[in-house]
């Protein structure tokens, strides 16, 4: 995959997740024309298609746009099972999530996207797994006394 | 799991309202970032939003450099930084400061600043030198969430030249007793493979190992490597189809944990990645292609279920038949299952039939004479991709029979959509 980007219909970017180095002004660029794109598509057209020299495959949920570039020999539908997979996990995460949720905590879907999607590959691990990592994680404290018994509970000191 | 919660929840000494708090509860209202987000959206116009943006960073970029901000506090900054770089404005003032609070950070803060870094930076940035000792450290690290964080980023971003410097701890990590950091490191290394391939060059049989690992997703992770190095050179992996056909038929047969499961379809993306991975090795090459044939012809028979996944499963398996040295038996079920795609009423699906046919026209133009009415009618339909796909198509399959009927079925489109379609012309008239 080479980028995946969330935006709102009204064309505001939540969300974007870089997979090869791009320049800074490119990557406006590209973000600019592609939400314009698929901003225009009607509701009952197809998920996919061609721009450049990729291929994109978008979808949207409720008022979010998920929109992934793939490479030429990528296969499409399983690409919208990747988007899927990610509002299952978001959906998982944050409790019936909604667009307020995505914005709000933009950096704890990072961290899922990046659990799930590690450089642009997937990785076909388990829902649980996935979920168990950030959690881990979360329960990190800043303060000394804590964490220490919490990791050593949960096996991991 | 909920006494350990409650014990961290009461170990917080008055929790400050910057820090959110752990799992799925919202962020409070009142922190700094939902203030900035709420302002934003209260604004009109681009050049109140600018004016917004610039108060807030000449402010994020006063208090990153003052020697008084808590790395607590600092990581609060980064988040706001990154949420202003997201809309476009620059703060390049706080890449430094993401990368210092990656180092002095505890683990919360560490994953700020190393989310950070890996969102500010790119390969080639200079600041990314000084990362390395960063990771370096976190590597060793007895604290495996720190370990984990390490090997994500170093899989996500990492300097081509530092990877000498880096390599034995990762290596060193394959063995490691829990999956998990097997996992990160072999992804890891795919991401050194694809940046420095002949860095990793001494480390193929480790790769073997991998492969053979006993959790499923630390094998998943091997055949991105593994699907690399065979498109560079399938011959020297000929000898692994064995264990790939082994592997693919217990996913499709169900042997792999329940929790692999996908909508009740076990692992696809493992499966898809298998296809593709036999795909290439049997490309050409009659005896490889024979020890698939059955693998590939279970996989058709089991993906029953009507849910896109079983569907895209179907496409690479389809698109994998193809490929291989032909048997008769598979090549007619796949086509059975492009012709179902192509009359398929789901837009996205018969958009990948007509790709699909596309792509095997050359070697069956039966199959798309078959559905010339329905590719016809797809010209037809109200959606451009679809119609620009059918093109395509029509462009592949003529001949001397069919060729008046379709290009005056090619002009009757262009004139009623004066689109970019000039290009498929062209290629049109120089077949003629």
């Amino acid at each position: 995959m080479r980028f995946m980007l969330l935006f709102s219909r009204q064309g505001k970017l939540r969300l974007q997740k870089w997979y090869t180095a791009t320049a800074e002004r490119d990557k406006k660029k590209m973000v600019r024309e592609l939400m314009q794109i698929v901003l225009a598509r009607k509701p009952k057209m197809c998920s996919f298609l061609e721009w450049r020299d990729l291929k994109i495959v978008y979808k949207r949920y409720a008022s979010l746009y998920f929109c992934c570039a793939i490479e030429e020999q990528d296969n499409e539908l399983i690409t919208l099972e990747v988007i899927h997979r990610f509002v299952e996990l978001l959906d998982k995460y944050f409790g019936s999530v909604c667009e307020l949720d995505i914005i709000f905590n933009f950096e704890k879907a990072y961290f899922i996207l990046d659990e799930f999607l590690m450089g642009g590959e997937i990785q076909d691990t388990s829902k649980k797994s996935v979920l168990k990592a950030i959690e881990q994680a979360d329960l990190l404290q800043e303060e000394d006394e804590s964490p220490r018994s919490v990791l050593e509970e949960m096996g991991l000191a | 799991m909920s006494d350990v919660v409650e014990k961290t929840l009461t170990a917080l000494p008055g929790l400050l309202s910057l820090d959110s708090q752990p799992g799925s509860n919202k962020l409070s209202s009142s922190s700094k970032l939902g203030n900035l987000i709420r302002g934003i959206t209260e604004l009109t116009s681009k050049h109140e939003e600018e004016k917004l943006i610039q108060r807030e960073l000449t402010s994020i970029k006063e208090q990153v450099s003052s020697p008084n901000t808590s790395m607590r506090q600092m990581k609060e900054l980064m988040v706001r930084a990154i949420y202003c770089e997201m809309l476009g404005y620059e703060a390049s003032f706080s890449y430094i400061h993401a990368i210092k609070l990656a180092q002095q950070g505890t683990a919360r803060e560490k994953r700020v600043g190393y989310l950070a870094v890996s969102l500010f930076l790119n390969e080639s940035h200079e600041l990314l030198l000084l990362l390395v000792n960063t990771v370096l450290k976190d590597l060793q690290s007895t604290n495996l969430i720190e370990v984990c964080m390490a090997l994500t980023v170093v899989g996500q971003i990492f300097p081509k030249d530092m990877i000498p410097a880096i390599l034995p701890l990762v290596e060193e990590k394959l063995n490691h007793p829990k999956e998990i950091i097997r996992r990160k490191a072999v992804l890891a290394l795919y991401k050194f493979y694809l940046i420095a391939p002949n860095q990793v060059q001494h480390i193929h049989n480790k790769f073997r190992k991998a492969l053979c690992d006993k959790d499923p997703g630390v094998m998943t992770a091997s055949l991105h490597i593994y699907l690399q190095l065979i498109e560079e050179n399938p011959e020297g992996y000929k000898d692994l189809t064995t264990s790939f056909v082994t592997i693919l038929k217990q996913v499709v047969g169900g042997k792999l944990p329940m929790d692999f499961n996908y909508h009740s379809v076990p692992a696809p993306w493992l499966q898809i990645q298998l296809l593709r991975i036999l795909c290439l090795l049997g490309k050409n090459d009659q005896s490889t292609s024979e020890i698939m044939y059955e693998v590939l012809d279970e996989s058709l028979r089991r993906a029953e279920i009507n849910h896109n996944i079983t569907y895209a499963i179907l496409f690479e398996c389809v698109k994998c038949i193809y490929t291989i040295h032909p048997k008769s038996e598979l090549l007619e079920k796949a086509a059975k299952c492009i012709g179902n795609f192509v009359l398929s009423p789901k837009i996205n699906l018969k958009y990948l039939g007509l790709k699909a046919l596309t792509y095997v026209v050359q070697q069956d133009p039966k199959l798309a004479l078959q559905h010339q009415m329905t590719i016809i009618e797809c010209l037809d339909h109200p959606d451009l991709i679809i119609k620009r796909e059918t093109l395509e198509l029509l462009f592949r399959i003529t001949n001397a029979q069919n060729v008046t009927v379709i290009v005056d079925k090619m002009l009757e489109f262009l004139r009623i959509n004066k689109d970019d379609y000039t290009t498929i012309d062209l290629r049109m008239e120089r077949k003629l």
